[in-house]
């Protein structure tokens, strides 16, 4: 009875194991796996829009790098400047988990059960996001190794030295022409299409080509003209497509504002590529806290004196002008200053009376509008359409182009800046008049202009104000190797000393500044002006000292300082930056070019 | 069937009395079995036993705790009174071990058991927060106090770097997660198991690598009828908080220098302010809230407030009640017991504005028949449900708040500051509930056949949970300024998750046990699977149609779903063989072969053995002489191999994960999207187990007849093959490194366990007392790793777990020529604040005048090792006694040894950012010289008489600058550094309890046997240096000690039985 009872219990464990064994698989239920996938055309429209990425209204802010903007944030270039930089905390830009995910695309989508024009639609879209990805590394780091698939942990690539610059700059322009010749002109809103592919083709070229032109460490000027040509043909294209125009309603003194404040820029005709934003769809964003220029920047006053007259002449032209106060240098402007600046007697929404410049330390005393919403409503605050690229962009890039080139003609000229000069409301440039009167205040800014310097300096000038605070210039300024101008520290309003002042525009006083070391009244004892509203107080005095505003020369005025930092910019190490040392340390072959 | 008793049809009926065989006094719940049967019953509260249907030759086995078991043969008598004499070592008590039973002295492994007992007089809702120190290697840390939290639980140290923490086994089953004991009743258990060594805990395999706890709940016994009342009520106050500044001149004044001395000077308040903060400083009666002379239509404020009495409850309500029946009867001369519970406990939290605790209902009924007598058939049903309530908001974002902040407007509104802010979102900015309904009901089944020689188990368990939470947020008003109040906080949301918890666990065990002579044996063979998964559904929708309506489908906005999945099975088979000879020397041998379907099938399953030794050489003829002395000496060893599957489920397997796309595609929401290639998780061609191998060495020695006894354990512990990045490699990989099994960590370690008991008479009354005290260590270190440039970044090889590099301090610059002699701008934070007079200064460790962290042990540069952070020498101490009715209790528990860097604001205040709290020894910081006459005039009285006006070159802290301490950025003196690195030891007086029990005679007239009143008080007090800037537990929060707050309790309860 015992062995019974023995073989029992064994088989009774035995049959549970057996039968237990095959049931140990489990599956995600949440992921799914790559064999089950590729397979349609919308498998890999999945996976193509989930390589979507776009600049955001956080753009407005990214001018913290440059002449525009004085700032109290950290950025790098800043802290390069102040001679505190190297390999070991300049580690930011090494990241390559994105172009693994296009890379992981381009190796698959091949299997996919659809016609090859389809394949090749969505190949050319994840080639332009490569060819977007790779663009931003040579801007940080000009050589860096080229990978065309995925890496394993084992591959001997991982360990490989940096291309040189000329193979990734070929490599993208062949992404971008691929890209160019199989994207579909019909892609869902909000989406790249093949205009965008062009818009991003012709600025890759555009940036590369005027590198090469101007940074003679590189030893590449020779072939700096077949990027030009490329640039050049490219907008070209673009405009005579006659999908897009300049947005003119004819109301120069709101159009352009319009394109930075819309609640639906999708119909826009200027709009080439939209970021979205809805609120009532989930997606919102509001800038307005840190956008106007009391939080972490403010506009800095060369950016101001770049703007022309209203009548087409040049500000720094202007007798005395840069002794101009608030009130004055706002007067007779291109219109677009005002639609990018808080200008004189501008309200701010909800308050019922004209905003004050409020003048803080380290900022300038101007406001920033663009990218600001002047409203309260939540919905219209965070609703707001970005325009990831707009045509103005490449009527610049084309006349750039061709000037650089040398073969720039007036009816050109025409068809590009002066569409955007006809919206402001200003006078046409003239190439002739232009070469022949370069801006010498221009002139000193740009001194490695030569050739065809007056229409040059004219478009640099047309393309800082059209894109001022779109995170354009601070590209232009290293492709244009004129990294000195950053030395600059940024300046802001100018009083002429102590005493009260307007800033509104209406002849009646608003602030008033008194020495430093006299001490505000108390509220009851404030001075009130002629409308019964009581003066704003600051004490003036230098910077560092226990001053509410700094003026260069204290007490008896001057342009507002921001900062006393002296900013060094070293040519040409400064316009490249290190590969993070931890990263040197992994992989040897990983030199560091230009001195760092 | 074929072995039953038959004797128990003519079986005769024996009756008797069991007592103490000191003192006389008869025993209650004394357990009596008739040996190889599963006959069990109890005595009753007189002592009183009864049973027929006995087999005359039948042996009873008569076991109490405390007392030595007896082994009496009826040979035909009757009437068997017994005394019992006490065992003081509890050498005869029956301990748990995995799928059996053991007495202690023939334990061989590192094995610990507590009686369930010891938690009842403790005012705690859960048992979790009763087992922190009160077992050698058992450590439990709590990163807070919020109300229902699960703390981490380890069993000796460091485990893995992927983590790795003990085995719950609850009556037989393996619990699903920690939070599983949180469902338990503390009065329904009678022990918790401590199984450290890998011998012992090697029957539970692959999850058992860090040790196992066993807790096995009550049972009714036939015999003993009770029914039981227990319950407490606490009242609770925060431990210990970090106390900021609050006079508002001071706060104000501070906060600007502090800015004042960076290149950001935010911080800027007018003349006026501060003409108002010194009004208020000198005269605290003065309003705090004012209509601001510049902008009438809005309020200015000025408070002097101690958010912690404003936000923090300081007599927080928590109770418990548990009622319980318990006990059995002989049916057919086959007992039949019951055991009932229902139980309902509220922990509360601290805060005081707004709901903020933890509920449990639970109900145990545990039915156990005899349908056969060889068959013993027991159900033990649970059902549970938990109830979490807590604000939308944050309560400890309260740390952030300023002094001179206001809560509420004249009006009553919600100020416009961030305290009127949180308090608003506390209040009225939305809930969030956290449901869970469970059930757990295991059958087993006992069936002894070859006279109780071959004992077959099985027992199944089904446990089902539904989790429900809700999660509301809303808008809430805040006043601006008289006739301006606005709505802020959004649209408004709600989310609701639904989880569903699926897990069914199978065991199969057999154990066959012969003794022959001198010779033992026994072996155990058994099977187990298990089988789990926990789904969840996600819904939640935005913009709230009305703010007092927060429901799903009373929103307007765009709504989302989502799921989530997670599964694993496991197979396992297992044996146990044991040998023992002359009683003295023990030899067991444990084998387990797992599977899981955490790792690809071809490497999914592992063989894990185990072996241990054990000498009771006291047995032994020669040790007799001593035996007056030295009562008991036994010498343990064990060694044994287990694997770690604390990996994910589906790590193995490569995937594309959807998601939801940030981009409005197409201009809609919502945009199913694939977020890019499968991460290299895992490298698929070698991953499998972690294994952890342990090897034990111990000793019990009891003394003066076991009255003093000592444990001591040592144990080397390797865990090899940890799943890691295999190797740091090239960024341009784009992804995470894959893991492979490619790191070892070995942990050292020992516990010392010291006990004393006694009894003896006192004033004519037995006075009983005892004393357990234990200290243990444990120190890891990392046997292997490839990280060749042994950067600091990740392991490395030779590193002592928790070491802390930094600087060493060398106090401050005093000169411009100082500070030119060493270049110490690498340490700068931002890359902006200025060195100056007053900056710290640290010492050139490379010589090189540069000051410079390294990136790598191979060149540290001038950092070397300060510290280190991990847990040393844990202390615990239990002291109980017990006299004419009152009992006394006192339990403490410790960390002795630990460093802890600070980081953040509770310590760094505005050296950390300009946006918080000043602290009052930020106060100390340097100050080269002192303020002029005119600057002097403007100070209040308060910040004259704290001497900040007053030069302070010899200062405790360095020059005020703002982010000086940044934590975000992680330089200046965010670098650890000796001059502030912490001492963040601590002994906390864990627990008093007193308690009287009435005497019976007065009771036994309301038909009571025991009535038992307690007082008794929680977290009294700590003995720590640290404790001047936080709780010393805090620690364990992280750098930041930014913990909910522990509570201090009072309690009072009573334990009723009829």
């Amino acid at each position: 009875m015992k062995k019974h009872l023995y073989i029992l219990f064994i088989a009774a464990v035995g049959m549970l194991t057996a039968c237990k064994k095959a049931g140990l698989d489990r599956f995600p239920q949440t992921s799914i796996s790559p064999n089950l996938f590729f397979n349609t055309e919308s498998d890999l429209s999945l996976y193509v829009n989930g390589l979507l990425s776009q600049p955001d209204r956080n753009t407005y802010l990214n001018d913290q790098s440059t002449d525009n903007v004085a700032t109290t944030a950290a950025v790098e270039v800043k802290n390069i400047m102040a001679g505190n930089a190297n390999a070991q905390n300049i580690t930011t830009g090494w990241s390559w988990s994105r172009l693994r995910n296009i890379n992981y695309f381009l190796e698959n989508y091949g299997k996919a059960q659809v016609s090859a024009a389809v394949k090749n639609h969505y190949a050319g879209l994840a080639r332009y996001y490569r060819a977007e990805f790779y663009l931003d590394k040579v801007k940080r780091f000009s050589d860096v190794p080229w990978y065309s698939g995925t890496l394993e942990p084992g591959d001997e690539e991982l360990y490989k030295a940096r291309d040189p610059r000329t193979l990734i700059a070929d490599s993208i322009m062949a992404d971008l022409d691929f890209a160019y010749k199989n994207v579909r002109e019909s892609v869902p809103v909000g989406t790249p299409g093949k205009w965008a592919v062009a818009t991003l083709y012709a600025r890759a070229a555009l940036y590369e080509g005027t590198y090469r032109k101007y940074h003679n460490e590189l030893n590449l000027s020779s072939s700096a003209n077949t990027f030009l040509e490329t640039a050049a043909r490219i907008s070209g294209e673009i405009i005579a497509g006659k999908k897009f125009s300049i947005y003119n309603t004819g109301k120069p003194e709101q159009d352009y504002g319009t394109l930075f404040s819309s609640q639906d820029l999708t119909a826009n005709s200027e709009v080439i590529l939209v970021n979205i934003f809805d609120l009532s769809k989930s997606k919102s964003q509001n800038v307005n806290s840190t956008v106007f220029g009391d939080y972490e920047q403010a506009p800095a006053k060369d950016l101001l004196q770049t703007y022309l007259m209203k009548d087409g002449s040049r500000f720094t032209d202007v007798a005395n002008y840069a002794q101009l106060g608030f009130v004055a240098e706002f007067k007779n402007r291109d219109p677009r200053m005002s639609q990018t600046m808080v200008y004189p007697g501008w309200i701010r929404v909800p308050d019922p009376t004209a905003y004050i410049q409020r003048l803080n330390k380290n900022f300038t005393g101007y406001h920033q509008l663009k990218g600001y919403v002047n409203s309260t409503d939540n919905a219209i605050l965070n609703g707001v359409d970005f325009p990831v690229y707009r045509y103005a962009e490449v009527l610049l890039t084309y006349a750039e182009a061709l000037a650089e080139l040398g073969t720039l003609s007036q009816i050109q000229l025409d068809q590009s800046v002066n569409l955007l000069r006809k919206r402001a409301g200003l006078p046409d440039l003239n190439l002739a008049t232009a070469n022949a009167n370069p801006d010498p205040a221009l002139q000193l800014q740009y001194p490695n202009v030569t050739a065809n310097a007056g229409v040059i300096l004219e478009i640099r000038r047309e393309r800082r104000v059209e894109y001022a605070f779109e995170n354009m210039r601070f590209d232009d300024l290293m492709r244009w190797k004129v990294g000195k101008l950053l030395t600059k520290s940024p300046e802001g309003m100018f009083f002429a000393g102590l005493g009260k002042y307007d800033l509104t525009g209406d002849g009646v006083d608003d602030i008033i500044l008194i020495d430093r070391t006299a001490t505000i009244p108390g509220e009851d004892q404030k001075e009130k002006n002629s409308l019964g509203v009581k003066l704003i107080y600051y004490r003036a005095g230098l910077i560092g000292t226990d001053a509410t505003v700094y003026l260069k020369n204290g007490n008896t005025g001057g342009n507002i300082v921001t900062e006393n930092a002296t900013r060094n910019f070293e040519e040409p190490k400064f316009y490249y930056r290190p590969i993070p040392q931890q990263q040197v340390i992994l992989n040897p072959k990983l030199k560091q070019i230009f001195g760092w | 069937m074929i072995l039953s008793a038959s004797g128990f049809a003519q079986g005769i009926a024996i009756k008797g009395t069991v007592s103490d065989a000191k003192t006389g006094e008869t025993i209650p719940a004394v357990n009596i079995t008739v040996k190889g049967t599963n006959l069990h019953i109890a005595t009753n509260s007189s002592g009183v036993y009864a049973l027929s249907g006995i087999k005359p030759d039948a042996i009873l086995i008569f076991s109490y705790i405390g007392y030595k078991q007896q082994e009496i043969a009826v040979n035909g008598r009757t009437k068997i009174d017994v005394s019992l004499s006490p065992d003081f070592a509890n050498l005869d008590e029956v301990m748990v071990v995995g799928f059996g039973t053991k007495k202690k002295i023939n334990v061989a492994g590192a094995i610990d058991q507590i009686s369930g007992k010891q938690l009842e007089s403790r005012p705690v809702t859960n048992v979790l927060q009763g087992l922190q120190g009160i077992s050698p290697g058992l450590n439990i840390t709590y990163a807070g106090g919020a109300p229902g939290s699960v703390p981490n639980i380890n069993i000796r140290g460091y485990t893995s770097i992927n983590g790795g923490s003990p085995l719950i086994v609850i009556d037989g089953i393996p619990a699903t997660s920690n939070d599983d004991m949180l469902r338990l009743t503390p009065s329904d258990i009678t022990s918790f198991t401590i199984l450290r060594d890998a011998a012992s805990a090697a029957i539970y395999g692959a999850r058992a690598a860090f040790g196992v706890i066993l807790i096995t709940t009550k049972q009714g016994v036939a015999g003993n009828n009770v029914i039981s009342y227990n319950t407490f009520q606490s009242w609770a106050k925060p431990t210990l908080l970090p106390k900021p500044v609050t006079d508002p001149y001071i706060f104000s004044r501070v906060l600007e220098t502090s800015t004042d001395n960076t290149p950001w000077d935010y911080v800027n308040y007018n003349d006026e302010y501060y003409r108002w903060a010194k009004e208020r400083s000198d005269n605290p009666s003065i309003a705090d809230t004012r209509l601001n002379p510049t902008d009438p239509t809005k309020w200015a404020y000025m408070g002097s407030n101690d958010w912690y009495n404003y936000f923090f409850n300081n007599s927080s309500l928590s109770k418990s009640h548990t009622l319980t029946f318990s006990g059995g009867a002989t049916v057919n001369e086959k007992p039949l017991t019951y055991y009932l519970s229902a139980d309902y406990s509220r922990d509360n939290g601290l805060n005081k504005l707004t709901a903020d605790y933890w509920d449990r209902y639970g109900l145990r009924s545990k039915v156990g028949f005899s349908p056969l007598s060889w068959l013993k058939v027991d159900n033990n049903l649970n059902i549970y449900q938990t109830k979490r309530a807590l604000p939308n908001g944050n309560i400890t974002d309260l740390y952030y708040l300023m002094p001179t902040d206001v809560a509420k407007n004249p009006d009553g509104t919600w100020a416009n500051t961030a305290a009127g802010k949180l308090a608003a979102k506390l209040v009225d900015g939305g809930n969030n509930l956290q449901n869970m309904f469970g059930f757990q009901n295991i059958t087993s089944a006992t069936a002894l056949f070859l006279k109780g020689d071959l004992q077959v188990n099985a027992d199944a368990s089904f446990k089902r949970e539904l989790w429900k939470t809700h999660n509301d947020s809303k808008k809430y008003k805040i006043g601006y300024g008289p006739n301006d109040i606005r709505e802020e906080g959004g649209n408004g949301s709600v989310t609701e998750n639904n989880g569903y918890l699926y897990n069914n666990a199978f065991n199969v065990y057999s154990t066959y046990k012969k003794t022959l002579g001198d010779h033992f044996f026994s072996a155990m063979v058994g099977f187990n699977s298990e089988d789990y998964s926990y789904s969840t559904v996600n819904a939640s929708k935005d913009v709230l149609i009305s703010s007092s309506l927060p429901y799903l489908s009373l929103t307007s906005g765009t709504a989302t779903a989502s799921a989530g999945y997670s599964a694993y099975a496991t197979n396992s088979a297992f044996s146990r063989l044991n040998y023992t000879y002359k009683n003295r020397y023990i030899l067991e041998a444990t084998g387990r072969y797992d599977g899981s379907s955490r790792f690809p099938i071809d490497r999914r399953w592992g063989f894990f053995p185990s072996a241990s030794l054990a000498w009771i050489t006291s047995a032994e003829d020669f040790f007799k002489p001593l035996l007056s002395t030295v009562s008991t000496f036994k010498l343990r060893s064990s060694f044994g191999d287990l694997g770690n599957q604390n990996v994910g489920d589906f790590g193995y397997i490569q995937s594309l994960v959807p998601g939801t796309s940030g981009y409005l595609i197409g201009g809609n929401g919502q945009n199913q999207v694939i977020n890019g290639a499968p991460g290299l998780n895992v490298d698929p061609q070698t991953y499998t187990w972690e294994r952890v191998s342990t090897l034990n060495m111990g000793t019990d020695i009891g003394l003066l007849n076991d009255k003093l006894s000592f444990t001591f354990d040592y144990y080397i512990r390797d865990t090899k093959g940890m799943l890691t990045a295999g190797q740091e490699l090239p960024g341009v990989l784009g992804t995470g490194v894959p893991r492979q099994n490619s790191a070892d960590l070995r942990t050292k370690g020992w516990e010392l366990s010291v006990t004393y008991r006694d009894r003896f008479d006192l004033g004519s009354k037995p006075f009983s007392f005892d004393a357990k005290v234990f200290l243990a260590d444990s120190k890891a270190k990392i046997t292997r790793f490839k990280n060749d440039q042994n950067l600091f970044s990740n392991y490395r090889e030779g590193q002592v777990l928790g070491e802390i590099w930094g600087l060493q301090n060398d106090g401050v610059f005093r000169s411009k020529a100082e500070i030119a002699a060493l270049d110490e701008s690498a340490l700068i934070p931002w890359g902006a604040l200025s060195i100056v007079e007053g900056w710290p200064k640290y010492v050139d460790l490379d010589g090189n005048k540069k000051i410079e962290k390294g990136l790598s042990s191979n060149d540290p540069k001038d950092l070397k090792i300060i510290g280190n952070s991990s847990d040393r020498y844990t202390i615990g101490a239990n002291l109980n006694m017990d006299w004419g009715g009152f009992d006394l209790s006192v339990f403490l528990q410790g960390v002795l040894k630990r460093d802890f860097y600070p980081h953040h604001y509770l310590f760094w205040g505005p050296y950390q950012q300009p946006y918080a709290n000043v602290y009052p020894w930020n106060l100390d910081f340097y100050r080269g010289a002192a303020d002029s006459p005119e600057q002097r005039a403007k100070h209040s009285a308060s910040y004259i008489a704290a001497g900040l006006a007053d030069a302070n070159t010899d200062s405790q802290y360095p020059v005020l600058q703002s982010w000086l301490a940044d934590a975000n950025y992680g330089s200046g003196l965010d670098i650890p550094q000796t001059k502030y690195l912490l001492n963040g030891a601590y002994l906390r007086i864990k627990n008093v309890s007193l308690g009287y029990t009435l005497p019976v005679q007065w009771t036994k007239k309301f038909h009571v046997n025991r009535l038992r009143v307690f007082v008794t008080g929680e977290n009294l007090y700590e003995f720590s240096s640290i404790k001047k800037f936080i709780d010393p537990e805090a620690v364990n929060q992280g750098p930041s000690a930014w913990a909910y707050p522990y509570q201090r309790r009072y309690a009072f309860g009573l334990n009723l039985d009829f």
